[in-house]
């Protein structure tokens, strides 16, 4: 734009613009994850082809790249840890998953506004309360002399004079532990976006569904469903990838049964000091991942093809 | 909400709906049972009497006195604070700078931005954590010792959250605002402090309050990289797991729970003060 016309003198908007890049305000940002997660990231999988440098603390010797780690976790015990932590993760999902989903409905459909937010505010005390001091609280609960198994000795008046069980009851230490606990520290996290994607489902939407004669399953199944799909499946990722790196949980509560594949590297790290063998059960466990959530990913998709063929109706979101 | 128009009701519908009415609400109630249940037995047994919180006996409060006595502990607390505090302040920076470009100046850049930023939020932490082990090992110096690791590794993913939160406001004001403020002649960084801040400023108080509370929750990337010495609370109860902990451990956690929930309280209320419905300060919240 060139010089103003008529209007009071003054300096030209213009010569207050930066002569930067696009990206100007994101460069602090940028560097800052370059240095803290692409390069540390990087180094995990480099440090996967060395090998242990013998008698340093955690030095790898990278001036033999080989595949010898991943090696070792395929023949190693780490494939049966890695194949469990697998069926746990999933498992966990899927319970996280149909515990949350009526709740996450009724949050979304069937409250009076305040009550919605008295149940949120309830809600967000676990999601909140720090996870290492919950985990911790199992160890109380699940304790053989503990709540949980005294209860199950002591309820006699619950089970006409008999006692459920003579002896203490082992689940601290074992993966119905880990199982349990797992469920309980991931079951907020997926309460809230399942939550969300729902409630973004609109009510005419809805409406129209049930006033041209389908009943409330139908609705759910073919109009609300398929509209939060994207947050639902969001949700599931976004507890299906922590979960399955989680290495607290399967420390604080598993015992030698309930073994994690985090635990294995975190192990790695702190009792074997060897980060090459760390790192490649890091990078294992993130394949793993990868290719479960692509199975995943193509079995939906299939599904969705095949439920496309008889669908007669097609909603549109805009 | 208008309602649905109703069907004739018949002896049926009337029982689903109360079926429907009475069962969601019971299962709701059911988790929230489940989810406060560790907790509660948490809090209680900072109320027991015997050296253990493994075994009740009787109650008495003299492990809330002795907390403060032990000085790692407290100690402990104090970094964690510490940690959290000048975390945020870097997160919060960095997110919001970074949320403001990606909704302003959208270019070419911004996808592989965002899918570090994606990224971020999708590593498993262990994986974070052993990297970054590896890095400031080779580094040195100051990434070995002090709170500095540890403050480095909470921002990575509270700044990413941050810059998400802070995008999706930004991409929700009208950017004449801004560029009215340019037109009267205010220089950007005039125009940012005036207009832009003010306006983005619950997505930044949302942000901090998450970064805050994400970075005293963080326990793995800390367990990998904490110098020796120097360790946060929850790293410091970590460390007890497997042999005694006493009632005082429970009880300082209680303390450090009701600091977490505080703060969130606080700024739910300025949030509701500004007019935010609780349902906007949910989604928010758990970062949706």
């Amino acid at each position: 734009m060139t010089a103003a016309i008529g209007l009071p003198t003054g300096p030209p908007p213009k010569k207050f613009k930066l002569r930067a890049p696009k990206f100007a305000l994101a460069v602090p940002a940028i560097v800052w994850y370059i240095f803290l997660f692409v390069i540390p990231v990087g180094l995990v999988i480099v440090n996967s082809f060395g090998s242990k440098l013998q008698g340093t603390p955690g030095k790898v010797d990278l001036s033999a790249p080989s595949l010898d780690r991943y090696r070792e976790v395929v023949d190693g015990d780490f494939s049966d840890v890695l194949v469990q932590t697998m069926k746990t993760s999933l498992l966990g999902t899927l319970l996280c998953l149909l515990i949350s989903l009526p709740i996450a409905y009724y949050l979304a459909f069937k409250t009076s506004s305040r009550a919605k937010v008295v149940v949120l505010a309830l809600l967000m005390v676990p999601f909140f309360t720090n996870y290492l001091l919950r985990t911790l609280s199992w160890q109380i609960v699940l304790q053989p002399k503990g709540f949980v198994s005294n209860f199950l000795q002591d309820t006699h008046w619950f089970t006409f004079g008999q006692a459920l069980r003579d002896t203490p009851i082992k689940i601290l230490k074992t993966r119905t532990a880990v199982q349990i606990a797992i469920v309980y520290n991931y079951l907020p996290l997926m309460i809230f976006p399942l939550w969300v994607a729902l409630d973004r489902v609109e009510l005419h939407l809805r409406e129209a569904s049930k006033d041209l004669g389908a009943g409330r399953v139908a609705t759910f199944v073919r109009v609300t469903l398929p509209l939060a799909m994207p947050g639902i499946v969001a949700g599931l990722v976004l507890v299906f990838v922590p979960l399955s790196g989680d290495y607290v949980t399967a420390e604080l509560l598993g015992g030698v049964k309930g073994n994690m594949v985090g635990r294995a590297v975190a192990d790695q790290y702190f009792r074997s000091q060897d980060a090459a063998s760390g790192s490649a059960i890091a990078v294992s466990l993130i394949i793993s991942i990868l290719v479960i959530l692509g199975v995943l990913a193509a079995v939906f998709w299939c599904v969705r093809r095949i439920l496309a063929v008889n669908r007669r109706v097609t909603v549109v979101s805009i | 909400m208008t309602a649905v128009a109703p069907r004739p009701p018949t002896a049926l519908t009337r029982l689903r709906g109360r079926l429907a009415r009475g069962v969601l609400p019971a299962w709701a109630a059911i988790v929230i049972v489940f989810l406060f249940t560790p907790i509660i037995f948490l809090v209680a047994m900072s109320f027991n009497d015997f050296k253990t919180i493994f075994n009740w006996t009787k109650f008495s409060t003299h492990w809330w006195g002795e907390m403060l006595d032990n000085t790692t502990m407290v100690d402990a607390v104090q970094t964690s604070i510490e940690v959290a505090i000048i975390s945020t302040i870097i997160a919060v920076i960095l997110g919001t700078l970074s949320g403001i470009a990606l909704a302003r100046k959208p270019g070419r850049w911004t996808v592989g931005f965002v899918a570090i930023v994606l990224l971020i939020l999708v590593t498993p932490e262990i994986v974070d954590g052993a990297g970054q082990l590896s890095w400031f090992v080779k580094l040195g110096g100051v990434f070995r010792e002090g709170i500095t690791p540890i403050v480095l590794v909470h921002t990575v993913f509270s700044s990413a959250v941050v810059t998400l939160i802070v995008r999706a406001r930004v991409s929700g004001i009208d950017a004449r605002l801004e560029e009215a403020a340019a037109d009267l002649f205010a220089p950007p960084t005039k125009a940012f402090f005036q207009i832009t801040l003010p306006l983005v400023m619950p997505a930044v108080l949302s942000g901090a309050m998450l970064s805050f509370t994400l970075s005293l929750d963080n326990v793995v990337a800390t367990s990998f990289v904490s110098p020796a010495g120097n360790t946060t609370f929850p790293n410091y109860v970590f460390g007890l797991s497997g042999g005694v902990i006493r009632p005082e451990v429970a009880a300082m956690s209680t303390v450090f729970i009701g600091i977490t929930l505080a703060s969130i309280a606080i700024v739910a209320l300025v949030l509701r003060r500004q007019g935010q419905s609780g349902t906007e300060i949910a989604t928010t919240f758990t970062g949706n």
